[in-house]
């Protein structure tokens, strides 16, 4: 088995999970209605997106050099963490199960995935472009403070740390996720954990908009709060790292509500925002271009 | 670097200080204070492990967190930083920024004259594994020049010696010679047995398994891949054989780098890519007369001659080539060797072309077997590496005192080696085929045994990374890749014994992993503290708890040679620093009388010193 058999369970994992959770939650007669009226608001989100595919790309090339740099100028964080919450990750394994492995193992590959893939869906469906505008640019927040907090500090996992006391029992129970692990990301970058950080955004964004989907906002919590739990279980992360995610993800969400009105209602009242009024001449000269 | 806040402000002192500097000051009693400043109070002893991740080795972080764990019973603030490979050994052996350290040496420390490099006091400020301890001892020194010169009982007796000073003043703890623990499947290839994948004649011993044994024999007609997985990145983004932190082993550079000689069983080094070589007497040292092979070419085809011979010694002793690198123009020009090889490479003193076959060395004073180990570096092609003396440079601003030899990732690499570099995917995987027109291939070399002599048995070597030994297991075991070119944690004993197409390769390796001290600086300058230290660690409980039982406890570095003296053999306890304490739980009381003989005290149960 390799790198491209996990990626594509992955990839079916979540497009089975994908239309049975769009038949559930947002509901049959949306997406009928939703469907045939797609095209203006595909348009409409595309240069958010374009920005969002920016920052993944940018990643993937400079995560490499983004390391290296680390650990020329990064603060090597380890201990402190260690210092300041002890052997609370090693308590949290103690009461491993088999079974409570096998969940949150899932969890951490397919249960993630999906929950950052299904709101970009349901909200396109979304008569306004709002929610789909202001999650996408928590995403985008979230991604590049947590690259910026990666080559600030250099921080390992409770795995690597302590091995004694925990186990990395993602990789025992099932060595080969650790293929697409690395892909994603390399051991020292830790903290904050994005996995939580994205995570509670998506629970965060399912609480504002609850309104419009209502059956999303339980689903999406326990998917979230499972996510953080078993970045900690598995011995990924610290809770430090799931502390400081979730305060990453409540800082994103305010940048992004404020930053998703003014872009989605258009340039008025933009004046003082100097960031946000740059990116809105941006996104409208992407606008006028397509 | 940096470490996690200590000990916490001594506020009690500072009050104290506050205090008598007000009393003082209004007695007007200035040159009092001036007095009283001299007894301040000292702080507790604080000391850094540095060592690698759990991911990257499988025991080096645990030896680090139970020795600092014993160091703090004993009063002592211990913190452990963990880091990566290359990091550490670049922190370690490059900046000597640290206090302590557990990582394992490169296997040529376990010949007595490796010693020389490792612990001479000429050393101290040398990079790579010359002396990164900063231990300098006049009588160690002393023997270790008797050892150089003197033949037999002479030198066996020195040697002794040298290892009884060695394990008292403790420039390090030798914790323990860990088994290589290794899945292979057994399907396609043998022999793995027979030499350890730590070098790569593991690689080129091995043999295929019978075609006719197999189903279907139109096999024979497609390129026989072997499969390697290896849980370090570090081939797969630089193959510079001069790289000190890339380069932890030769095993993989040595299939693409040739040498004049190679050690097939310890303390001999036999002729490999030379064809004979013969020893006279000179003066001081022995010459020696090395002849190689016609027809030999590099991996580009340029023909390989005494020339390339005599400048790889050359180089390898000064990458600058006489060039120099000032960073004042009235500073001296200091000359750059290539730290991995420099104990090697200076036991010669002079390298003359006589014909483009035969090339005279000159040795500085030592016995023949001692100089011998000139020849175990690799061969480097002179039209490739002379290009690569300037300094080193990041976007034309030259940094720092290394050559470009030294830094560069020397992709594609040109050897002279049985294999040749097809392709790299940085942090993913490398690719080597075999090549054809090397001597093992060509010739009968009736000197080599039989295994090597025959050639590699595979026309082309992948090699593919993984972030841990579990997933590298996994990797063997679905049948991916045949074996796990890095050796695997004790813990994956179970696993590989679970699968049934798996094999269990276990070799007691002949790697040891130490505990580094830095005695450049106080309070590890101290021998006797050092000392006291060494007896905090009990080998015995590491070998149980941390390596499953997978390792020997050792004293010296020449354990289960013919070197270790009878007086130093482990005999269920350490004969030189016992272990203060059963079981690994440490006697504290016994600790703290320890450190009191050394001059320290202990304050509310901290170890304490001026």
């Amino acid at each position: 088995m390799n790198l491209i058999e996990i990626l594509s369970q992955v990839v079916a994992v979540v497009l089975v999970l994908l239309p049975v959770a769009m038949v559930i939650i947002v509901g049959p007669n949306r997406l009928r209605t939703a469907l045939s009226d797609l095209r203006p608001r595909v348009r409409e989100i595309v240069p958010i997106f374009t920005v969002l595919g920016i920052v993944l790309a940018i990643n993937s090339v400079v995560r490499d050099s983004g390391n290296n740099l680390s650990w020329i100028i990064g603060l090597n964080v380890t201990g402190y963490i260690h210092v300041i919450e002890g052997q609370f990750v090693a308590y949290l394994q103690s009461m491993a199960t088999p079974a409570l492995t096998a969940y949150f193992g899932y969890i951490y590959v397919f249960g993630y995935t999906f929950l950052l893939v299904f709101p970009l869906f349901a909200y396109l469906l979304h008569d306004d472009v709002r929610p789909l505008y202001e999650i996408v640019i928590a995403y985008i927040i979230n991604y590049s403070v947590g690259l910026l907090c990666y080559v600030v500090f250099v921080a390992y996992g409770p795995r690597n740390f302590m091995p004694e006391l925990v186990e990395p029992l993602l990789y025992t129970s099932w060595p080969h996720s650790q293929l697409l692990t690395s892909e994603v990301n390399t051991n020292t970058n830790v903290f904050p954990s994005l996995h939580t950080a994205m995570s509670a955004t998506v629970a965060i964004f399912s609480y504002r908009y609850r309104d419009i989907y209502a059956r999303w906002l339980p689903v999406a919590w326990v998917i979230a709060v499972s996510v953080a739990v078993s970045t900690m279980y598995l011995g990924i992360h610290w809770l430090t790292d799931v502390v400081v995610g979730v305060i990453l993800a409540v800082l994103s969400a305010v940048v992004a509500v404020r930053l998703g009105g003014r872009l989605s209602r258009g340039s008025a009242g933009f004046g003082a925002d100097w960031i946000g009024n740059r990116l809105a001449t941006r996104v409208r000269g992407w606008r006028r271009d397509d | 670097m940096t470490r996690p806040p200590t000990t916490p402000m001594r506020r009690r002192s500072v009050l104290t200080l506050l205090a008598v500097s007000a009393t003082t000051l209004t007695s007007g009693c200035i040159r009092r204070l001036r007095t009283i400043t001299g007894w301040q109070s000292s702080n507790q002893m604080s000391l850094e492990i540095k060592t690698v991740s759990a991911d990257a080795d499988p025991y080096a972080l645990r030896i680090a967190n139970q020795v600092a764990e014993w160091f703090r019973s004993a009063g002592i603030d211990t913190t452990v930083t963990p880091m990566s490979n290359e990091e550490l050994l670049r922190q370690v052996l490059l900046n000597h920024e640290f206090e302590m350290f557990v990582a394992r040496p490169p296997e040529w420390i376990r010949t007595p004259d490796a010693f020389y490099s490792l612990l001479h006091s000429g050393y101290t400020t040398a990079s790579g594994w010359q002396n990164p301890f900063g231990y300098a001892n006049l009588n160690v020194d002393e023997l270790l020049k008797t050892q150089r010169s003197a033949t037999g009982k002479r030198r066996h007796d020195a040697v002794s010696q040298l290892q009884q000073t060695i394990a008292t003043s403790q420039p390090f703890t030798a914790i323990g010679l860990a088994d290589d623990i290794r899945a292979v499947r057994s399907d396609r290839y043998t022999n793995w047995q027979d030499r350890s994948l730590r070098s790569s004649l593991g690689y080129l011993a091995l043999e295929r398994v019978d075609e006719q044994s197999q189903e279907g024999t139109t096999a024979q007609e497609q390129t026989e891949e072997l499969g390697v997985v290896m849980n370090d990145t570090r081939p797969t983004t630089n193959m510079n054989p001069l790289s000190v932190e890339f380069r932890p082993t030769d095993d993989l550079t040595a299939l693409l780098y040739d040498s004049l000689g190679y050690v097939p069983e310890r303390e001999t080094v036999d002729p490999w890519l030379a064809a004979s070589w013969k020893f006279s007497e000179g003066d001081p040292g022995p010459i020696a007369s090395v002849r190689i092979p016609a027809d030999l070419t590099w991996h580009d085809g340029t023909p390989l001659t005494a020339g390339d011979v005599a400048f790889t010694y050359a180089f390898l002793s000064d990458t600058t080539l006489g060039g120099g690198i000032e960073e004042n123009p009235d500073d001296d020009p200091t000359t750059v060797p290539a730290p991995r090889f420099q104990g090697r490479s200076d036991l010669v003193s002079d390298v003359r072309v006589i014909d483009p076959q035969t090339v005279e060395f000159r040795f500085v004073e030592c016995q023949p077997q001692v100089a011998r180990r000139a020849f175990t570096v690799p061969l480097l092609p002179k039209h490739v590496w002379s290009n690569r003396t300037q300094p080193a440079s990041v976007g034309g601003i030259e940094v720092g005192t290394a050559t470009e030899a030294l830094v560069t990732k020397n992709i594609p690499p040109v050897g002279s080696g049985p294999l040749t570099f097809v392709e790299n995917d940085p942090q993913r995987s490398l690719a080597f085929e075999t090549f054809d027109d090397h001597f093992l291939t060509r010739k009968e070399h009736s000197e080599l045994p039989a295994p090597l002599a025959n050639g590699p048995a595979f026309d082309r070597l992948s090699v593919r990374t993984v972030g841990s030994d579990a997933t590298a297991v996994e990797m063997v075991a679905s049948g991916d890749v045949d074996v796990t070119g890095t050796a695997v944690g004790a813990k994956q004993v179970p696993r590989i014994g679970r699968e049934d197409v798996l094999d269990l390769v276990v070799k007691r390796s002949k790697s040891f992993y130490v505990l580094g001290y830095n005695a450049r600086q106080s309070p590890l300058a101290n021998p006797r503290v050092r000392n006291t230290l060494a007896q905090l660690i009990d080998n015995e409980y590491l070998v149980d708890d941390v390596f499953g039982g997978y390792a020997e406890p050792a004293v010296s570095s020449l354990t289960g040679t013919d070197w270790l003296p009878p007086d130093l053999q482990w005999d269920e306890s350490d004969p030189v620093t016992p272990f203060l304490g059963t079981d690994g739980e440490l006697n504290v009381e016994k600790a703290k009388e320890a450190f009191r003989t050394a001059g320290y005290r202990y304050n509310d149960g901290n170890l304490v010193g001026k």
